[in-house]
């Protein structure tokens, strides 16, 4: 019962858009039949349904009908053999797993390997500078088989990839004309031919190529991470100052006292003493006195050398601009597309 | 006298001539302690006195005028007073860092001749500066002074006159003004001989100098 309710479930799915779709009266009443588990009314209208004229669309639902019905009815083959025509009528078919039998999907993933085609061909949408990148295609070969990806526009005819594949290829396409130049702008489309022995299937998505001005690098002021220095500093308070000058008159007085002649009797400390205070005074107010800043020679070269370092830089970015200005931003966007074909 | 003279002749031209150069001049106060012989000899004065310096490139050169008239001190046995006029001038060389050589002369003559021994010799030393802060200097100097000769006549051995000196240059008006002050003591270990055989006759002096001098 719960198989019945899956299948119940994506054929509804199925019949909310075939309802807006589907006109043939005998396709709707074998659906019908099916929506109320009468299988073998189902099978018989559906068989008369596809003896009638129908859309293709219509045709892919007979198909997909029959194929849901014999999944139903344990009939594997047979469903095999509609899902067959399912793929073939619209290769980019999937069933939802969710909301669909497990037969009916086994027999959908069977019917899928045994024919040929090329499904979910996309082209990723992208921006590049020419020759620096590459736009990515991939699609799904159900077979093993010679698959040759070309891209097709006007005049212009590139093979972008042969390969013998099946399942998912990834191919990277550099949109750029043999000589090297980047691909023109316009219309193109992608196509994908996959050949084996008699059999063939084709598909195509096609592209918009369009071209732009590659953006170019503005010039740097400062590098991140790092800021000019203060070139000069203050340097700390020191005693220094008072010290050497009680040192140099120390000195000065000592020696005057020591180098008399003790025949003359004691030296006269007068005028050494005058100077002398003097020299402290001085030693005194400049210890007191904020240093005047000094040049700091590591922080000089520090920002030197990193204005050398911006001046190289924007040298480079000069060049590089001077190279962006005569490239080329290549776009490429897929256009929607009204579906695969054989 | 003719020394002066020429000293106060040499600090006009030179400043003319060596315009673009760190030139300075200017005058001074100056005041001394003198002591001839014994501590009986002992004279305090004070006088005039006038500076100059010259610098160019590692050289500079002091030259330093004074004239002080000196008296006896109380405590002393001298009566007369006297004037003693000196010359002194300086040439220095920068070695490295604080340190620089000096090689100069020194000429002091009394007057009234007989009152105080006139002297000259030739002085030779180092002198150490240091930037106390911006604008402010000090140094500190010393040295020999050879071949002496005196008035009243005597010798002196090799190490036997000493000089040592101390000095401050304070920049005011932006550079332009200097504010100066120096000190000097002189020892002459002199010895004379009359034929009884050598006796001390020391003399040593105390000079300072305060002043200011006009930089060009």
């Amino acid at each position: 019962m719960k198989a019945h309710a899956l299948v119940t479930a994506a054929i509804l799915s199925g019949s909310t858009l075939a309802a807006q779709t589907i006109q043939n009266p005998t396709l709707r009443r074998a659906q019908q039949a099916f929506d109320n588990l009468d299988y073998r009314q189902a099978l018989s209208g559906g068989h008369a349904a596809l003896r009638e004229r129908l859309t293709g669309f219509e045709r892919a639902r007979a198909y997909e009908l029959l194929g849901f019905t014999y999944s139903g009815m344990d009939s594997i083959l047979k469903a095999v053999d509609a899902f067959k025509q399912v793929v073939l009528l619209e290769p980019e078919r999937t069933l939802d797993a969710n909301r669909t039998s497990p037969k009916a999907l086994s027999a959908f993933q069977v019917a899928l390997t045994q024919v040929l085609v090329v499904r979910q061909l996309l082209v990723d949408s992208v921006t590049f500078v020419g020759g620096q990148g590459v736009v990515p295609l991939r699609y799904t070969v159900t077979q093993p088989a010679r698959v040759v990806t070309r891209v097709v526009g006007g005049s212009t005819s590139l093979r972008v990839d042969s390969t013998v594949a099946t399942g998912q290829v990834n191919i990277r396409w550099p949109a750029r004309l043999p000589n090297g130049d980047p691909v023109p702008p316009g219309n193109y489309t992608v196509v994908v031919d996959a050949t084996v022995g008699q059999n063939s299937f084709s598909t195509s998505q096609p592209i918009r190529v369009s071209h732009g001005t590659v953006d170019t690098l503005a010039h740097l002021t400062s590098l991140p991470g790092y800021t000019y220095l203060p070139e000069t500093e203050v340097p700390p308070k020191s005693w220094r100052p008072m010290g050497l000058a009680l040192v140099y008159t120390g000195v000065a007085l000592a020696g005057t006292s020591a180098l008399s002649n003790g025949d003359l009797g004691s030296a006269s400390m007068r005028e050494g003493g005058t100077i002398g205070a003097g020299i402290v005074l001085a030693g005194f107010i400049m210890t007191l006195k904020k240093p005047a800043p000094q040049p700091a020679r590591g922080n000089i070269l520090y920002n030197q050398l990193l204005r050398d370092q911006i001046t190289r830089r924007n040298a480079e970015i000069a060049q590089e601009n001077t190279r962006r200005r005569q490239q080329v931003a290549l776009t490429v966007a897929p256009v929607p597309r009204a579906g695969g074909s054989r | 006298m003719k020394a002066l003279w020429g000293g106060c002749l040499l600090l006009l031209v030179l400043p003319v001539g060596l315009a673009a150069q760190h030139v300075a001049i200017g005058p001074q106060v100056v005041f001394g302690d003198y002591r001839e012989v014994s501590s009986d000899l002992h004279y305090r004065g004070a006088g005039i006195g006038a500076k100059a310096t010259l610098e160019w490139k590692k050289f500079s050169a002091d030259i330093a005028l004074s004239k002080v008239k000196y008296k006896p001190t109380g405590d002393g046995t001298a009566t007369a007073e006297f004037d003693a006029s000196e010359v002194d001038i300086r040439l220095r060389y920068y070695i490295s860092g604080p340190v620089s050589g000096e090689l100069g002369f020194v000429n002091r003559k009394a007057d009234p001749e007989f009152e105080a021994q006139s002297v000259g010799a030739i002085t030779a030393g180092a002198q150490m500066a240091y930037l106390l802060g911006p604008g402010v200097r000090m140094a500190l100097r010393g040295g020999l002074m050879f071949g002496a000769k005196y008035s009243g006549g005597g010798t002196t051995s090799g190490l036997g006159a000493l000089q040592l000196g101390l000095g401050l240059t304070v920049d005011a008006l932006h550079g332009r003004v200097r504010v100066t002050g120096d000190y000097g003591f002189q020892r002459f270990s002199r010895k004379t001989d009359d034929g009884s055989g050598p006796l001390p006759a020391p003399i040593q002096q105390s000079l300072s100098r305060v002043g200011f001098a006009i930089a060009f």
